[in-house]
């Protein structure tokens, strides 16, 4: 069985941070939520590097563990998925989470809130497929129209892979080895001069 | 003076005797709770989506295309 997973290659992520808004427009998604977002480092120096964030549906996800309703569950496909019928917004995913990537609508203490969001791998909730319902509490559901997630479908430099996490993972191994990791990669030297060190 | 005594001698007697059950039947409650329910997400939900269709096999196709083409 596939199992999804997103992998962000740093050496080509640009920041232009269309992903962050093609998932905003796919999925509707309120003001105040962004449920991918573009993290820079060393920004604005040389060696600077970008990596596109969201949920990473992880394996024994940490939201999970210390949801006090128990409302999140993994689909066979290993997509981390919530109920937002049972969320009562209290916040711990957002603590337990190593990527920051729960979302809440409302700034508040525990209810008031509103229930969390976050990035369903474009495989919404568990409601029934491709319903009014469905886009409303979670946004598309293009993993049941036999599409991947949209922002990585359009990554312009295609730095953000997402899929099947074995075939994507030979795609990146064989891009490192083609063309190297960090500074050895092909385009540092041109961009930065050969002096620096990534 | 009598009357009004044994009137309110019953309306005590009621107070207790509900209040006595009122309380009896909160510790039937509290002593009895239910299971605990997770929530346990159907087959339905739960089955995998993804599909290697041709749009996903372009996808892979189109970010591979320095390595998976050869």
């Amino acid at each position: 069985m596939a199992r999804m997973k997103f992998l962000c290659d740093a050496d080509r992520c640009i920041e232009c941070n269309a992903c962050v808004t093609a998932c905003k427009n796919e999925h509707d998604v309120p003001w105040g939520i962004n449920r991918r977002r573009v993290v820079t480092i060393n920004d604005g120096k040389p060696g600077e590097r970008s990596v596109s964030m969201a949920c990473m549906h992880c394996t024994d996800a940490p939201c999970a563990a210390v949801c006090p309703v128990d409302c999140f569950y993994t689909t066979a496909d290993a997509v981390v998925l919530h109920s937002k019928d049972l969320c009562i917004g209290c916040g711990y995913c957002f603590y337990a989470c190593p990527f920051g990537a729960p979302q809440y609508p409302r700034v508040g203490n525990f209810g008031s809130r509103g229930k969390m969001d976050k990035c369903t791998f474009c495989a919404a909730g568990p409601e029934e497929d491709s319903t009014e319902i469905e886009y409303a509490k979670y946004g598309a559901n293009r993993l049941a129209e036999g599409k991947l997630p949209l922002c990585a479908e359009m990554c312009s430099t295609k730095s953000l892979l997402a899929g099947d996490g074995e075939i994507i993972a030979a795609i990146y191994k064989e891009r490192v080895t083609q063309r190297g990791y960090g500074s050895g990669a092909w385009g540092w030297q041109t961009a930065y001069r050969e002096t620096i060190n990534v | 003076m009598q009357e009004k005594k044994q009137t309110a001698m019953n309306r005590r007697n009621f107070l207790r005797a509900f209040g006595g059950a009122s309380t009896t039947a909160v510790a039937a409650v509290t002593l009895s709770p239910g299971e605990a329910q997770a929530y346990d997400p159907g087959e339905e939900e739960t089955r995998a989506r993804y599909r290697e269709t041709e749009h996903v096999k372009a996808f892979y196709r189109v970010n591979g295309y320095e390595t998976l083409k050869k």
